[in-house]
């Protein structure tokens, strides 16, 4: 007795072997088939690397975006499993419309395969639902918002919103019990109902074979294996080059900087819900859930209910017009609004400069994990990094009126002197040409206290007896402010005794003034880490300005940061503004 | 795969069309299939399978000299047990100022041996006999002369021996650990 008797005799292998190798395509096999055979073998791809993937995850707010991190950046090929994971998940959904387009176009839905289609319909929602699941787990800025704003969106649904919302969150606040609801989801649940889904189209489809538009087609008849099954094997083979075309092109799948719940993040959704997000926009308050939920759920009724409407007895296209027409609309609507969401957001200039911050956290992300993170996890160690905590706390304290280089204001509202170039020859020979430029104390309380040197007056009366100030005083002038920034000496320098003369009947030098009513800062040390960090500190304490300058009196005045921020995070910014004095511009 | 009650025609008994049914054509054309059809699993199998592959590139070989306590306060000849501090790594975590092991230092005029606390055995941690005339495992019994040498038990090899050297008065080794169960010494990363 053989084995494979032996075997046959207990399995039945053989009859179901025979079964295989002895399918037919009614009809004969076609390239417009393969695209299901292709969707199913794409999301195996996916779901071999999801699996992979599971070896070296850790799913917990301190731990995710470094295991993340640590897998694209560390393990062997684990770019290439992240990048085939992530880009394996869009070619699905790519295919999904494909398939179904070719579906509804065919008429394929029609009596008896209602059932099968609609078990599509579920699963292209499952795939949805995959992906949805699947982006936050990174827990990385763009998957962390997006998180976000969908539980938002599914809290708005009416009457079960709200619980749906608490089941998803596991919480309030999206957080570590988030992320292990969001992982079961993605990694046992939905793997359970859409292979079981999945399964029993398949076996639908097999029962009725291919819909035949016309019965000459039946004429043919093609085994499965090799001749579909070459068709399946031959668009498989060029989704996944498109895949790892994709991959190699990305270096894996992108990470953005750890998930900052704090943070001011430009979110925007995945490609495949541009749509979405374009069609919310005219939508607002109360009527919002009009976008997000009537709309969406009209859509996908609709096309649910194909079957019940689609029964002419002739299944030629031209018959099937009018349904086939408001399909085509809803498909050239959703790929209009995704175009047009696309074309505003590159035209945004403001959200470029935002997506360039992000990207440049992300870098500096990236190059802090390759040092290992700490137990407190990935956003801890962001917060305690000097380069990012800096950047951070200008923008957070100092930006909503200093402008520093790329950290500004928004458009015009600066009301503060610019600190581009502070301490510098060129700022202290701007602030002597022209003090109340609006970049200087323009839009300030100081506005008209300090004469330029070089412009007249605006008074008639004193233009008439102003001369400018002569180049070389000027540059000793400058000179002496640059060298204090500095720290260097000046004593007896020409630039010092033009000071005294010619400045400190408002100035203070050494605290000693003509004028103690004057509200002008003291010159001594101006611009040095001493001198800003004074002012940081207090600005009011006599150090750098008279208490007087920050009366809160005084519109605008600077507030003392000594009781607002830990000495700590004060020497970071000192340290940052001081920085600006030796930049080359 | 008839409809009965379908929408569609009935189907005529279809015929096979002898183009279509060319033996070497379908055999070689199943051949291609199978061999495409395991390329495109090589895709995939190939860099999953490095992905699993545990990285033996991890500081194995690598010095990693750790500051174990001062020369003046240990005894001559008298064994020591000294915790190894440093950061821990473990995947994607540093964890600073952990305690990573125990090592038994021998102090010997200027210089100082150092062993692996870990038996060679199963890897529990060895300690002084109570005579401290020699190194016993609490676990199966192996024990160890002061130098390091196998005596008795089920351990495959000596203590594992470590680096040591003295520098500005403290003691530093270069801590590393070994596969265990095995004669071989092998470092692992």
């Amino acid at each position: 007795m053989k084995l494979g008797d032996w075997l046959d005799e207990r399995t039945g292998h053989r009859a179901w072997a025979r079964s295989i190798a002895e399918a037919t395509v009614p009809g004969g096999a076609r390239f417009a088939y393969a695209w299901g055979a292709a969707l199913g073998v794409t999301l195996l791809v996916t779901a071999v690397t999801g699996v992979l993937l599971m070896t070296a995850y850790a799913p917990s707010s301190t731990t995710a975006w470094a295991s993340v991190a640590h897998i694209q950046n560390k393990l062997p090929a684990g770019w290439f499993v992240r990048g085939l994971h992530q880009f394996g998940a869009q070619a699905s959904i790519v295919l999904v419309v494909i398939h179904l387009a070719y579906t509804i176009v065919r008429g394929a839905y029609r009596r008896p395969r209602e059932v099968t289609y609609w078990v599509g319909l579920a699963l292209a929602g499952l795939v949805l639902a995959w992906a949805v699941t699947g982006n936050p787990l990174r827990w990385d800025q763009r998957g962390y918002w997006a998180l976000r704003v969908e539980t938002g969106i599914i809290g708005t649904v009416p009457l079960v919103g709200p619980k749906l919302q608490d089941l998803l969150l596991g919480g309030g606040e999206p957080g570590s019990a988030t992320l292990t609801r969001l992982y079961t989801i993605h990694v046992f649940v939905l793997p359970l109902i859409v292979g079981a889904l999945a399964w029993w189209h398949l076996r639908l489809s097999r029962k009725h074979g291919p819909a035949l538009a016309t019965p000459a087609d039946a004429v043919k008849i093609d085994r499965w294996f090799p001749s579909q099954v070459a068709r399946d094997l031959l668009v498989s083979v060029v989704v996944l080059g498109v895949i790892v075309a994709l991959t190699y092109r990305g270096h894996g799948a992108p990470l953005d900087a750890p998930a900052d719940p704090t943070s001011d993040y430009p979110a925007r959704p995945e490609w495949y819900f541009l749509a979405l997000y374009e069609l919310r926009k005219p939508f607002h308050g109360a009527l919002e859930p009009i976008a997000t939920v009537v709309i969406p759920g009209l859509v996908f009724a609709f096309l649910a209910a194909l079957p019940l409407l689609d029964k002419k007895a002739d299944r030629g296209v031209p018959r099937r017009l009018t349904l086939l027409l408001p399909v085509g609309l809803i498909g050239l609507g959703a790929a209009a609004l995704t175009l047009k969401s696309i074309r505003l957001d590159t035209a945004d200039a403001d959200l470029g400069k935002a997506v360039a911050k992000a990207e440049a956290r992300a870098e500096r992300a990236t190059v802090l994990a390759k040092d290992g993170v700490p137990p407190e996890g990935a956003l801890a160690m962001m917060r305690n990094d000097p380069m990012s905590r800096r950047v951070a706390l200008f923008e957070q304290h100092c930006a909503s009126c200093h402008r520093m280089g790329e950290l500004a204001p928004a458009d015009g509202k600066d009301t503060a002197p610019e600190l581009t170039g502070f301490g510098s020859a060129a700022w202290a020979k701007r602030v002597l040409e022209e003090p109340d430029h609006d970049r200087m104390f323009g839009k300030t309380s100081f506005k008209g206290m300090m004469p330029s040197v070089t412009k007249p007056p605006e008074d008639p009366e004193a233009a008439k007896v102003f001369t400018p100030m002569a180049a070389a005083d000027m540059a000793a002038i400058v000179g002496f402010l640059e060298a204090e920034a500095r720290g260097e000496k000046t004593a007896g320098t020409q630039g010092e005794k033009l000071v005294r003369q010619r400045c400190t009947s408002c100035h203070r030098l050494d605290g000693k003034t003509d004028d103690e009513e004057s509200l002008a800062p003291e010159l001594r040390g101006w611009g040095s880490n001493a001198w800003i960090q004074a002012q940081i500190d207090d600005p009011g304490s006599g150090k750098t300005y008279p208490a007087g300058a920050m009366d809160p009196k005084l519109e605008g005045h600077m507030p003392a940061f000594k009781d607002k921020l830990p000495e700590a995070d004060r020497k970071l910014l000192t340290a940052f503004v001081a920085e600006e004095r030796s930049k080359k511009r | 795969m008839q409809n009965p009650g379908g929408d569609e025609a009935p189907r005529p008994e279809p015929t096979i069309e002898p183009s279509r049914s060319n033996p070497d054509r379908r055999t070689a054309l199943r051949a291609l299939v199978t061999l495409g059809g395991c390329a495109y699993a090589g895709v995939i199998a190939v860099p999953g399978a490095q992905f699993l592959a545990p990285s033996a590139e991890d500081g194995q070989g690598k010095a990693r000299w750790i500051r174990v306590g001062r020369l003046e306060d240990l005894p001559q000849g008298e064994p020591r047990r000294l915790a190894v501090v440093g950061d821990e790594r473990d995947a994607f975590n540093v964890t600073k100022d952990q305690q990573l092991g125990a090592i038994w230092v021998v102090r010997e005029g200027e210089k100082v041996r150092a062993m692996s606390a870990v038996c060679p055995h199963l890897g529990c941690s060895i300690d002084i006999g109570a005579d401290k005339k020699s190194f016993s495992c609490p676990c199966h019994t192996s024990r160890f002369s002061l130098a390091g040498a196998a005596e008795s038990g089920p351990s495959p090899r000596a203590m594992d021996p470590l680096d040591v050297r003295v520098t500005e008065g403290f003691v530093e080794v270069d801590f590393k650990r070994f596969r265990l169960g095995i004669a071989e010494r092998m470092e692992v990363g």
